[in-house]
């Protein structure tokens, strides 16, 4: 049956809201150095027939507490206009750094979300581990990890049993960095594994699992 | 402090402008200027031979008053009887809300299914479009889909109809409507129950949607909660769902609404290899009508 409808993007805004931001922070900042940064994009779904990414919009702001510890937070604007406030606030620690510009990171993060209409409110947690490498002269940061969300409640709807405590991101990402802008593109396997199938939404991912997804980034440093 | 309040004001201005996304849960993509019926060439989930055509005598067009309480208005909505209208008073009548794609026309092959129930219009059967669909006038709404409904009913009451003999039955999106007008009657309190492709909440289309638990409130402020309305049903229970079906999953919807009606009898009819819209022709048509058919007669 022919299931394309409206009630299949009545998610559109929110459903996937929890992956809808890129990697804030790769490379921690330095002391004192701020940034701000406009992200946009998510997962990949059919609509019409037509492969379409989530428009999912947001804000974040950085700033280096030292060179190996950058504090960050965001505004999910999309969430925003649809009566949800949802913020990620989280730090970007550098765990290994190569003069040959290699680096490891962690981003321990919480995911907060609230609405407006009911006060319903949710807590994800979320750990995200990059390796990056600098490539020619620092103009180009390659970037490659994975992101661990984390559901806190053991029961959903109706008493049932939620069936994922845990889900697995893989993300690939590329800055092209200039003196004070940035610009970044970065793909993503949302929910690697998770079978997307029966779903009201139509993700595309890889033989029925997960979903790819598309984010773009302009970052503004000062 | 002139920026603070730029940027209170600007909050607040998303804040009060905020979308919901209750009304495209709606699917009203495909407009007609008049029913067709058997004529209607759009998509459909089947089409059934000419044995069962039901002669143009038997089918009986209503314009009907659907009253919304909220506005304090009438709309004006449309419905096929079918069947022979006299035996209202006297024989049973299926209720049949239809899903959440487009009109009657494209419910018309199932109307028709169910009007073979039992033998050739053995009962009536009364659908609808609800507000804002096919050729009803006004928006939808959940209250103006039960509203809708219960125009139906009052009208089938108005011809005879008794409690004793009134069958609901809701497929996908109308199950909402049958099961919420089972549990909380208005014009008639329907005497038994048929859900086929029930969805459980839209709690749990989100959770399903985002992997995570998440709550409906997210996105919409509909209250459409099958799960927790049909602890209420007391009336005798089918309900059937495709074993395939991957819109409105078995496991996370229709089991959840089976395991949760209380009554005194329900039967569960999982058919493998049906997706969603599909139950009747995997099933078999047959096998379909002489279970409802059983079902309906079961005292």
């Amino acid at each position: 049956m022919n299931t394309t409808n409206p009630l299949k993007v009545l998610i559109l805004g929110l459903i996937l809201l929890q992956a809808c931001a890129p990697t804030r922070v790769v490379k921690p900042l330095q002391k004192g150095e701020q940034q701000v940064s406009v992200h946009l994009g998510g997962p990949l779904l059919k609509f019409g027939g037509a492969p379409i990414p989530m428009p999912l919009s947001s804000v974040a702001y950085a700033r280096g507490i030292n060179d190996k510890i950058t504090a960050f937070g965001s505004l999910h604007t999309t969430a925003l206009l649809f009566g949800v406030i949802q913020t990620d606030i989280g730090i970007c620690r550098e765990l290994y750094s190569h003069p040959a510009g290699f680096g490891i990171s962690v981003n321990p993060v919480l995911n907060i979300a609230v609405d407006t209409w009911e006060g319903n409110k949710k807590l994800w947690p979320e750990l995200s581990l990059n390796a990056y490498q600098s490539l020619y002269q620092k103009k180009l940061l390659l970037y490659a990890g994975s992101s661990t969300w984390f559901e806190l409640a053991s029961k959903r709807a109706h008493g049932e049993t939620q069936p994922n405590r845990a889900l697995f991101h893989a993300q690939l990402g590329l800055q092209y960095q200039r003196k004070k802008f940035s610009y970044t593109l970065e793909g993503k396997y949302l929910g690697m594994g998770l079978p997307t199938q029966p779903n009201v939404v139509d993700y595309i991912g890889l033989q029925n699992k997960g979903a790819l997804g598309i984010y773009l980034g302009l970052t503004r440093r000062f | 402090m002139k920026k603070i309040h730029f940027l209170y004001l600007a909050f607040s201005l998303i804040l009060s402008s905020c979308l919901r996304l209750d009304s495209n849960l709606y699917n009203l993509s495909d407009k007609i200027s008049e029913y067709k019926r058997d004529g209607f060439t759009g998509t459909q989930d089947f089409r059934l031979d000419a044995s069962y055509d039901i002669p143009d005598s038997l089918v009986l067009p209503l314009t009907l008053k659907s009253h919304s309480v909220k506005e304090n208005r009438d709309y004006s909505i449309r419905a096929f009887f079918i069947g022979h209208r006299a035996r209202i008073a006297t024989d049973t009548v299926i209720v049949y809300c239809h899903g959440n794609k487009w009109h009657m026309d494209f419910y018309w092959q199932r109307a028709k299914l169910l009007a073979h129930v039992g033998g050739k219009n053995r009962y009536g059967v009364l659908y609808m479009d609800y507000r804002g669909y096919g050729l009803s006038e006004g928006t939808p709404s959940e209250e103006g889909l039960y509203e809708d409904v219960d125009a139906c009913l009052n009208w089938l009451k108005q011809e005879g109809l008794n409690n004793e003999r009134l069958i609901m039955y809701g497929f996908s999106m109308g199950t909402s409507a049958a099961t919420e007008l089972s549990s909380k009657p208005r014009s008639l309190t329907p005497h038994k129950l048929i859900l086929e492709a029930p969805f459980a909440s839209a709690a749990v289309m989100a959770a399903d949607g985002a992997g995570l638990d998440m709550p409906s409130s997210f996105f919409t402020n509909l209250k459409i909660d099958n799960a927790e309305e049909i602890k209420q049903v007391k009336q005798p229970l089918l309900w059937m769902h495709g074993v395939n079906d991957l819109f409105l999953g078995i496991k996370t919807h229709g089991e959840v609404v089976f395991k949760n009606h209380t009554g005194s009898y329900k039967e569960a009819h999982r058919i493998d290899g049906a997706d969603h819209g599909e139950v009747p022709a995997t099933w078999g048509f047959r096998n379909y009508t002489e279970t409802l058919s059983t079902f309906i007669t079961k005292p």
